[in-house]
Parts: C-alpha cells; sequence; structure tokens
C-alpha cells in the first residue's frame, strides 16, 4: 500500500487546532483490532503536522518507513500518509491536484467551518485508491514552476527520541540541510509525549499503543 | 479441566474461559491483545440478544477475531504455563506406554489444547511447539497437520516475525509433502500468505526466508507463473529489499532448470527473455523510485545473470539474438552501453532536491564500479577506458566524503 491516508483541514492563522475538512483513509491492510487506532492517529498527526504548516509552505515528516507530506495554501492544507518510497514530487503534485479539486467543489465556504466534517467525499476516496501507484501520479505532473522554486530538505529525528511518532519539519527557500531534533521542531517546550497524553483525538487504547510501541520499539508500530 | 482446577485447588478460570473460546471456534484467524476501553466498545457493538452466552470483560469473540484484554494477560499466561507444563510432564513421564488408549488420548489432548493457549501468549516457546510436533508425529494424520498450519497462521497474525511459528509451518511441508495430492494448491496458499503478511510486516525477513524456501518445492513453470504473480507488488514495494531476494531465487531456479540436461530450447529461451524483462524493469523503477538501494542490489545480480549468458554455449546466444538482435560479440559491448548510459544519467544531480538524487548517483557510482570488478580483463578494460575515473572520483568524494580513502584507491 503506497497511501494510507488523505486528508484535507482548514488551518487557522490564530494557532488554534485545525478542522478536518475531508478525510480518506485505508486501513484494511492493519490488523482488526488496530485499526480503530490507526484511524485515530491519523487524525491526531493530521492536525499536530497541519498545525505547524505555515501557509504557503511544505512539509515532509518522516516516520520509519512512513512520510507525512503537507501543503498549506492559504489556510487550506492537503496532507497525505505515503510509505517512504513514494517519490515527494509526485505526493506534492497531487496534493496540489486536491486543492484544486477541493475549491472547483466547495470554493470558499471551508472558510467558516468550526467543526470536523465525517461527511466522505467521494473524490478523495477515489484519489486514494487511484494514486496507490505513483505512476499515476506522475502523470498529474505539469511544470510547476512555483514547485521548483522550493526546496524541500527530509530531515530525519534520533531513533533514541521516539519509536512510535517521530516529527521533522522541512525548512524551505535556500536553506541547506540541517538536522534537527523534534525538540527544537515543536515549539518551546513542547514534548510529543505530553502532545499524545493531552489529545482528545487519541483513546486509551491508542495511548496505550503508543507507550506499549515506545517501549518494545519493534517494528510493527502503528503508524 | 475440571481435574486440573480440583487437583490444584487453583482458579483457571480465565484460561478455561480462553479454551472454550478457542474450541467453540476453530476458525479464528486473527488475535489482538487490546485494551480493556477498546474490548468495551467493541462489546457494547454487539447484539447481546443474539449471544449464546454473557458478554465476557476479558475476551472478544466474534467474526473469528479474538481479542483478549491486556488487563488479564499475565495471570491467564501464568495458568497457561502452569496447566501445560503439568500435562506435558505427566506425558513425557509415560515414557510412551500408557495404562490404556484413554490415558494416552486424555494427556495428547490435554497437551495440545493447553499448549495452543501457551502460545497465543508466547508464540516462541519451543518446549510447546515441540510436544506439538511430537503428538502430530504420533497421529500422523493430515486433519492434524492442516490444524497445525491454521494455529501458526493465527499465532503469525500478531506476531509476524516470530521465528518457531514459520519453521513450524516448514515442517508440516515437509511432512506432508509425499502424501498430498494438492501440494501445489498448498504451496500458492503459502505464497499467498507471505505477501498478505508482508503487506503488514514491513522488512520481514523471515517471511520472506519462507517464500524462498518453497521455491524448492516448484516446478520450473510454478516458478514462472510466481515471477509474472509477484512483480506488480514487488513493483510497489521497493524498499523491500527481501522481496527482490525472493526474486533472485526465482530467477537462480529457472537457471537450474535451463541448465538440467533435460532442458528443452524452449526452457532456454524463456530463462534469458525473463533475465532480459527484469532487467528492462529494473530500469524503469530505478528512474521513477530515486536513490532506493534494493534496486540497484537486484540490478547488480541481474547484470551478472544477463552477462553470464554470453560465456555460454552458442545456441542459448542465438536464442538471444531474437530478442536483442545482436551478434555474440556485440552483446556483452552493448549492454555495458547501455549500463554506462544509466550511470551517466544517475549522476546528475538536478538543483531542486525533492528526490535523493544524490543517493541514486552515489548508487549508481558504486555500481557500474562493482560492475568493472566482475568483467574479465578486456571487458574490464573497456569499460574502464569509456568511465572518466577522475570524474568519478572527485563525483564520490563529493558524495560520500567520509569513504574517501575508497575513492582515493580508484585507479585513475
Amino acid at each position: 500500500m503506497k497511501i494510507t491516508a488523505l486528508l484535507v483541514l482548514k488551518v487557522n492563522p490564530d494557532g488554534s487546532d485545525p478542522v478536518i475538512l475531508s478525510n480518506a483513509s485505508d486501513v484494511s491492510h492493519f490488523g482488526y483490532f488496530q485499526r480503530s487506532s490507526v484511524k485515530e492517529f491519523i487524525v491526531f498527526v493530521g492536525r499536530t503536522v497541519a498545525k505547524r504548516t505555515p501557509p504557503g509552505q511544505r512539509q515532509s515528516v518522516q516516520h520509519e518507513e512512513y512520510k507525512v507530506h503537507s501543503y498549506n495554501r492559504n489556510g487550506l492544507c492537503a496532507l497525505g500518509f505515503m510509505d517512504d518510497h513514494y517519490p515527494v514530487r509526485s505526493a506534492f503534485s497531487l496534493l496540489n491536484q486536491i486543492l484544486d479539486e477541493y475549491h472547483k467543489s466547495f470554493g470558499d465556504s471551508w472558510r467558516s467551518a468550526q467543526a470536523d466534517n465525517t461527511q466522505p467525499w467521494p473524490y478523495l476516496n477515489e484519489a486514494l485508491t487511484k494514486f496507490q501507484d505513483p505512476a499515476e501520479a506522475d502523470k498529474l505532473l505539469k511544470i510547476q514552476r512555483e514547485l521548483d522554486e522550493t526546496k524541500i530538505i527530509l530531515v530525519s529525528i534520533q531513533p533514541s527520541i521516539l519509536s512510535s511518532l517521530l516529527i521533522c519539519l522541512v525548512h524551505m527557500n535556500g536553506c541547506l540541510s540541517q538536522h534537527k531534533t523534534i525538540d527544537s521542531v515543536l515549539a518551546r517546550g513542547e514534548k510529543l509525549d505530553s502532545l499524545v497524553d493531552k489529545s482528545s483525538d487519541l483513546s486509551a487504547a491508542s495511548q496505550m499503543f503508543y507507550k506499549q510501541a515506545k517501549k518494545t520499539n519493534q517494528c510493527c508500530t502503528l503508524l | 479441566m475440571a481435574d486440573i482446577a480440583h487437583a490444584e485447588g487453583e482458579s483457571f478460570g480465565l484460561l478455561q474461559e480462553l479454551e472454550h473460546i478457542l474450541e467453540s471456534d476453530p476458525l479464528i484467524d486473527e488475535i489482538g491483545f487490546i485494551h480493556p476501553t477498546q474490548l468495551a466498545a467493541l462489546n457494547g457493538e454487539v447484539d447481546v440478544d443474539s449471544l449464546s452466552e454473557p458478554v465476557s470483560l476479558n475476551f472478544f469473540s466474534k467474526d473469528h477475531k479474538l481479542g483478549i484484554s491486556t488487563q488479564i494477560l499475565f495471570p491467564l499466561y501464568e495458568q497457561a504455563k502452569k496447566a501445560f507444563f503439568d500435562v506435558v510432564t505427566r506425558y513425557k513421564i509415560q515414557g510412551g506406554i500408557f495404562d490404556s488408549p484413554n490415558t494416552r488420548d486424555e494427556l495428547e489432548v490435554g497437551v495440545m489444547k493447553h499448549s495452543k493457549a501457551l502460545l497465543l501468549l508466547s508464540a516462541d516457546l519451543g518446549t510447546a511447539w515441540n510436544s506439538r510436533r511430537a503428538i502430530a508425529l504420533e497421529k500422523d494424520a493430515l486433519s492434524t497437520y492442516m490444524d497445525e498450519l491454521r494455529l501458526s497462521e493465527l499465532i503469525l497474525s500478531y506476531s509476524a516475525k516470530s521465528d518457531q511459528a514459520w519453521s513450524h509451518r516448514r515442517w508440516v511441508i515437509k511432512r506432508i509433502a509425499g502424501k498430498v495430492p494438492n501440494l501445489q494448491e498448498i504451496l500458492r496458499k503459502e505464497s499467498e500468505l507471505v505477501e498478505k503478511i508482508a503487506e503488514r510486516s514491513k522488512m520481514n525477513y523471515r517471511a520472506w526466508n519462507h517464500r524462498c524456501w518453497l521455491v524448492s518445492y516448484m516446478t520450473a513453470g510454478e516458478v514462472l507463473y510466481e515471477l509474472k504473480k509477484s512483480k506488480a507488488w514487488a513493483g510497489l514495494h521497493v524498499a523491500d529489499s527481501s522481496c527482490f531476494h525472493y526474486r533472485r531465487r526465482l530467477m537462480m531456479r529457472i537457471l537450474e532448470a535451463f541448465c538440467s540436461r533435460n532442458a528443452s530450447a524452449s526452457n532456454k529461451s524463456n530463462e534469458i527473455y525473463e533475465t532480459w524483462k527484469e532487467l528492462a524493469w529494473n530500469e524503469i523503477l530505478i528512474k521513477r523510485y530515486i536513490g532506493r538501494e534494493a534496486l540497484w542490489l537486484y540490478r547488480r545480480f541481474l547484470s551478472l545473470h544477463w552477462l553470464r549468458h554470453f560465456t555460454m554455449e552458442p545456441d542459448s546466444v542465438s536464442c538471444k539474438s531474437k530478442h536483442t538482435a545482436n551478434t555474440s560479440d556485440d552483446g556483452p559491448s552493448i549492454f555495458l552501453d547501455n549500463e554506462l548510459h544509466l550511470f551517466s544519467s544517475c549522476s546528475t544531480i538536478p538543483d531542486n532536491d525533492f528526490d535523493d538524487f544524490q543517493a541514486q548517483a552515489m548508487h549508481s557510482a558504486t555500481y557500474i564500479l562493482w560492475l568493472a570488478k566482475q568483467l574479465p580483463r578486456p571487458q574490464a578494460i573497456e569499460l574502464r577506458e569509456k568511465l572518466n575515473i577522475g570524474d568519478m572520483k572527485a563525483l564520490l568524494s563529493k558524495l560520500c566524503p567520509q569513504r574517501s580513502f575508497l575513492w582515493d584507491s580508484l585507479e585513475g
């Protein structure tokens, strides 16, 4: 499976939690009992990453064999949870396409959204299936000058710090690649453990999976 | 069960509950250890009136899925361990001689029942697996062997890398190999099982190792079928080096068939054609997925495999020429030129670094250097002449300065 989930969120300039506008996930390849937790984690990670994606920026977050790609275009943010080797360029051209389609279908109505939307959006579910093979996403690729102007540098985090959820931010526009630890990436004194604890997106069961995975450091972690 | 509780005067309630569930649903195919709140939520979704028994606080069982509350795991394990070791000790003490068939049956049933429960909690307990094998050997019945396959599949559902579970499957297959008419179908299912597990459990060397082992039981026709069938999956999982290792195994098996005295001309041209197709496909993947080491490693195997054809009998070469329309002398040169072309296209690093072009350049450079070392002298010289070693040194030093001692030793 190349793409596990595609999300569209509204990112508020005031820094409050982003609102989920659309969510298409395929958790069928996870174990029966893990599926509900995986869905919760997708929502949690999606919100956490989108919140830290400033407008006009693209980011890629690396965790073991998965990457979460995020693109915030004027407050409307598209996210993709993809396999580590899904070509980055293809991923962002897909996210671009998703934002275009969202505008076409819903215009600017999203600006007034206050609560998470649970209605499925058929286009996103179809995209999830269609673009499993990156070759399909490559066909979307037009010469996009804005993509070429930005540099995306992937940063990964020392495994000793996190085993079940790593977030690394990506800086753009001419920066040389810098290796940042999660502490310098999360704002002023935030720790991922406490984010997980406080999050209302994660049930007790999911938090248990997270802590277990940290302790045992197994390859069969959740996300 | 009642006799155990009575004899020891201890409570084996949890174990009894578990074993009851296992007995009433022999088709359970997945197990999970779940948080009590999740268990409560799952039980809450069940239609209580449709149940024949009250909802359990400790177990969830529906649609052939078994969930065990993490709260009771430790006491349950203790109970299972005690029950199992008690019965297996009694079984072994008999030394194969039993008072009556009933005693033997009772003990065998006890061992099988308790070892099953115990293995669900502790997948790698060798004693438990061994006792199951001992009894299965005694019974030597196909149904018992199939039960063993089902149990190990259940255990793999939560412990996909368990060495004991995988080797148990191999033991069963070896036992039934000569005795079942539908071995090929069983092998095919094994192969599909590995693929299903590899989808969930990435970088699972043991699973792929198992699949490689199956190849020795396959005919040449089946190997070709496997090669075709697993290609699409491999193309979408390019990080999984074990998957390409499996393809390597399949190709080697085809080569064995090719080299055997009974090999027909069609077998030979098949083999050549397959190698050529793999090479072309590998190149497409390399260009699509930038900087994936597994693809380059696979290419090393394929290149040698391909070049080997040119040192073989002339009639094999004439088969090849149907596809490449070259004389035997030009064959290696054409191939090497292609590899050089691939290398030079991969070693240009564009300005934007969306993808890992540096890794790609690194892999292509080391690949071409490695290839040069594998070639017989005349071709090696030809290749090195076409490569500009000086430029290559500069490129490698820039990409990977920490290994400069290696690049410096390249003969310029």
